[in-house]
């Protein structure tokens, strides 16, 4: 019941592929064992020497880069769909948009997600005197960090876009893929001292209480999650009556990654807290009938087989 | 204090707020509108910054990230189209509760007594109670100027005044302001060894017969008397001395406000003083609406948060007192779960008894002022020296001088005056309690003079009156006499 699995988190998980336009054609990006790759570009590394030298980059290259620099960013679990229902629409069209900074209405006009940054930045004030130069050099820091600012949400508003863009297979992939970045590093702070706790305990709730109603008919506001930090599946009970039930949920953040990204999370009226033995299209699972109930080991098996299913996965029992 | 609490509690709120947008459709007003998922997330997260207990990066970019997730999903809902604008980010709060936090406390635990009223402390900055008279007349133009007070501190020294026109000349009529027919650079200045000094005027803001007279250059610390003279030749000699004891001395108790605690009070002051003008059909009323809503409809979530946060006590007193107010103000859906407290604070039921008053308001007072004048000792690292009190028929005003505030220019979230963190009050010689409200200020070299606006205002002639400043960590009472001037 407490065996940690050795098996990699996306073991459970079929590859998945999305088409994109890329130069004058439609290119495949494949997702396979927890990596993407670009099947239309047989040497990405040297495609990007060459843009660096001033060639033009290709958009696979760049959806692969932005793949790695969101690999642990927890804003994909905040904006990532919450379940196979949740349907998120975002076109190559919409990309192109917001790039050019049109955004389409698909931005908030606030927060991080500024328009392209412009040409470099003039300042009015002339230079003359100690004082002035100073000011001036004051002003051109400024305005020099602002415009970096400004270009580090620029590109993280692109690349999110983007990502958004290759569809649910592989916005959940990419969900399972930030948890487990974070999952076993839950005590470590950021620079500004910041725990990735709350926002893993959020990502939890917001995808467990919808399965939570689907498998006891619980309002999921009445669903209380917290992440399990100990050793073991964790706990999952019911308390109080009425207004006042609750289901409290003790779940470690790796649950997302093994289990409710492969779409494992409710088999046949259990809720799937553990995986014991990962694979595709076969898998052992710790499930629960009930909650307060002893968990039960199942074999899982899903549907189709291929890699054709693979955005939203079925499993039997 | 539970950061990582209070950023959950947040993004679980956030989550709350996705479900329900996913249910009802991203443009719906249920997530949009004042008391959606959007708003409340939105307060909630201002609620916590201002109590220090979340980083403002963190809070702008959890809105940040529910505005992007809501305008990636198709619209289901049966209001709005794809183009969903989102609100902005409400301006980060301030410091303010934070700084409060922080600060250092001198005083002991016990009753400490710093200051007489108008004791003259020269360390501190000099105090004088002033109340004179001096009519003036020239070209045409008549009138009263009104010294309430005289206050030196490091920026320098000036009078507190309020002045009064006898005469609406046609300058007037066409639109000049009253300000620029005062001749003042006709008036003079002379101190006991000779010294002359001019005159600036400075407006405190509407209304436009109150400011400050600033002299320059500064008098020495030392002076005993100035002779202001105005035109044609009416002098008035204002004396500096010290006084000598006027009143009570200022009673200073050690309160253990948590910051949540404190938060909640001056939500319930805001709620005191603006509900009443809200709920009725007088201008300005659907703004106050719009601000006070968000508040008052998530007042239950406002209560866990800062407990989650570890800020406010589940023991403390102060959400049940906050309960009554509300079923008092008949603001319903505030969603807090304790049951409303039987016992208030007395100044918050003066006024609730105000409000329930079903007889009209007695006449007001005839215009007049006051000169007052006490320095109060430190409250949460803020001194204040209260500095003249004036009535007209828009209303009551007392006049302050605060040290130790942080300049704040931009209005707080939930009309919460980030720039102004203590709560001040006032007792009439009736026994009637006045809240106060910031109207204006002025800052002068980290000082900042503030005419604070009484609510409800004066209705009687008051021959003295209690004065309560309260922070986080302390509150000041002092009983000043008054003696009212009136404008001929």
């Amino acid at each position: 019941m407490n065996e940690r699995p050795n098996d990699p988190w996306f073991a459970s998980l079929p590859g998945c592929e999305a088409q994109l336009p890329c130069g004058s054609g439609r290119h495949v990006v494949r997702w396979e064992a927890g990596e993407l790759r670009l099947a239309d570009h047989a040497d990405p590394e040297a495609e990007l020497v060459l843009a660096a030298l001033g060639g033009e980059k290709a958009r696979c290259v760049e959806v692969a880069q932005a793949w790695g620099r969101h690999a642990e960013d927890l804003t994909v679990l905040a904006v990532g769909p919450r379940g196979p229902a949740d349907e998120i629409v975002v076109s190559w069209e919409d990309v192109d948009a917001a790039a050019q900074g049109g955004g389409r209405g698909v931005l908030p006009s606030s927060g991080p997600w500024p328009g392209p940054p412009h040409g470099p930045m003039r300042l009015a004030v002339p230079f003359s005197g100690p004082p002035v130069a100073a000011a001036v050099q004051a002003a051109a820091r400024r305005a020099q960090a602002h415009r970096a600012e400004a270009e580090q949400a620029w590109q993280r508003r692109n690349d999110m876009l983007s990502l958004l863009a290759l569809g649910h297979g592989f916005q959940t992939r990419l969900i399972g893929q930030v948890v487990t970045a974070h999952a076993d590093r839950r005590d470590e702070r950021d620079e500004p001292g910041r725990s990735s706790g709350p926002a893993l305990t959020a990502a939890l709730a917001g995808r467990l209480a919808p399965v939570a109603e689907q498998w006891l008919g619980i309002d999921p506001d009445q669903v209380v999650v917290s992440l399990h930090r100990a050793e073991g599946w964790g706990s999952v009970e019911l308390a109080g009556r009425g207004e006042e039930r609750r289901l409290l949920v003790s779940l470690p953040a790796g649950w997302l990654a093994r289990v409710w990204a492969p779409g494992l999370a409710l088999i046949g009226r259990h809720l799937v807290v553990a995986v014991q033995r990962a694979g595709w299209p076969d898998a052992r699972v710790l499930a629960l009938s009930a909650p307060g109930r002893e968990p039960v080991s199942l074999e899982a098996h899903a549907d189709g087989g291929s890699s054709g299913a693979g955005d939203r996965p079925h499993w039997e029992i | 204090m539970n950061r990582e609490g209070a950023e959950t509690y947040l993004r679980l709120l956030a989550e709350s707020g996705m479900r329900e947008a996913l249910a009802h459709g991203p443009g719906s007003p249920r997530t949009w509108g004042p008391a959606g998922g959007r708003a409340k997330m939105t307060v909630v997260g201002q609620v916590l910054v201002m109590v220090g207990a979340l980083d403002t990066e963190t809070f702008e970019e959890i809105v940040a990230d529910f505005d992007l997730a809501l305008n990636v999903r198709p619209l289901r809902g049966p209001v709005g189209q794809r183009t969903v604008i989102a609100a902005p980010v409400a301006s980060p709060p301030a410091k303010a509760f934070q700084a409060v936090a922080a600060a250092r406390v001198s005083m002991p635990r016990s009753q400490s007594v710093r200051s007489r009223p108008g004791d003259g402390d020269t360390r501190a900055g000099r105090f004088v109670p002033v109340g004179l008279t001096v009519p003036f007349h020239h070209a045409g133009v008549g009138g009263e100027l009104h010294l309430l007070s005289y206050a030196h501190t490091g920026p320098g020294a000036r009078f507190i005044v309020a002045w009064g026109m006898r005469t609406q000349p046609l300058q007037h009529m066409m639109g000049m302001q009253r300000l620029d027919l005062i001749p003042f650079d006709r008036f003079t200045v002379t101190d006991d060894r000779g010294a002359r000094y001019q005159l600036d005027c400075v407006l405190a803001g509407h209304p436009e017969w109150t400011g400050e007279l600033s002299l320059s250059p500064t008098p020495p610390r030392d002076v005993r008397w100035l002779d202001v003279t105005a035109p044609p030749s009416f002098a008035v000699r204002v004396d500096l001395r010290p006084p000598g004891p006027a009143g009570d001395e200022a009673q200073v108790t050690q309160t253990r406000y948590s910051p949540g605690e404190r938060l909640l009070i001056v939500l319930a002051e805001r709620l005191l003083t603006t509900a009443p003008d809200a709920q009725q059909l007088r201008p300005g009323a659907e703004r106050m609406r719009r601000q006070l809503h968000p508040m008052a409809t998530n007042l239950g979530d406002i209560v866990a948060a800062l407990e989650t946060a570890d800020v406010l006590s589940p023991l403390s007193p102060v959400p049940a007192r906050l309960a009554t107010l509300c079923a008092s103000l008949d603001f319903d859906g505030h969603g807090l779960a304790v049951p409303p407290a039987l016992k208030l604070p007395e100044p918050w039921l003066s006024l609730l008894a105000h409000y329930q008053r079903r007889k009209p308001d007695p006449p007001p007072v005839h215009e007049g002022y006051a000169g007052l004048a006490a320095d109060l000792p430190e409250i949460d690292g803020i001194r204040l020296a209260l500095l003249g009190l004036h009535h007209t028929g828009e209303g009551s005003s007392l006049h302050v001088l605060a040290r130790g505030l942080i300049p704040e220019s931009k209005p707080g979230p939930l009309g919460i005056d980030r720039g102004f963190p203590l709560s001040i009050w006032l007792r009439d010689s009736g026994g009637r309690w006045h809240a106060t409200r910031p109207a204006d200020r002025r800052w002068t070299d980290g000082e900042c003079t503030a005419r604070l606006h009484l609510v409800p205002p004066l209705t009687r002639p008051t021959d003295w009156v209690e004065v309560l400043a309260s922070g986080q960590s302390a509150e000041v009472r002092i009983t000043l006499p008054l003696r009212w001037g009136y404008p001929s």
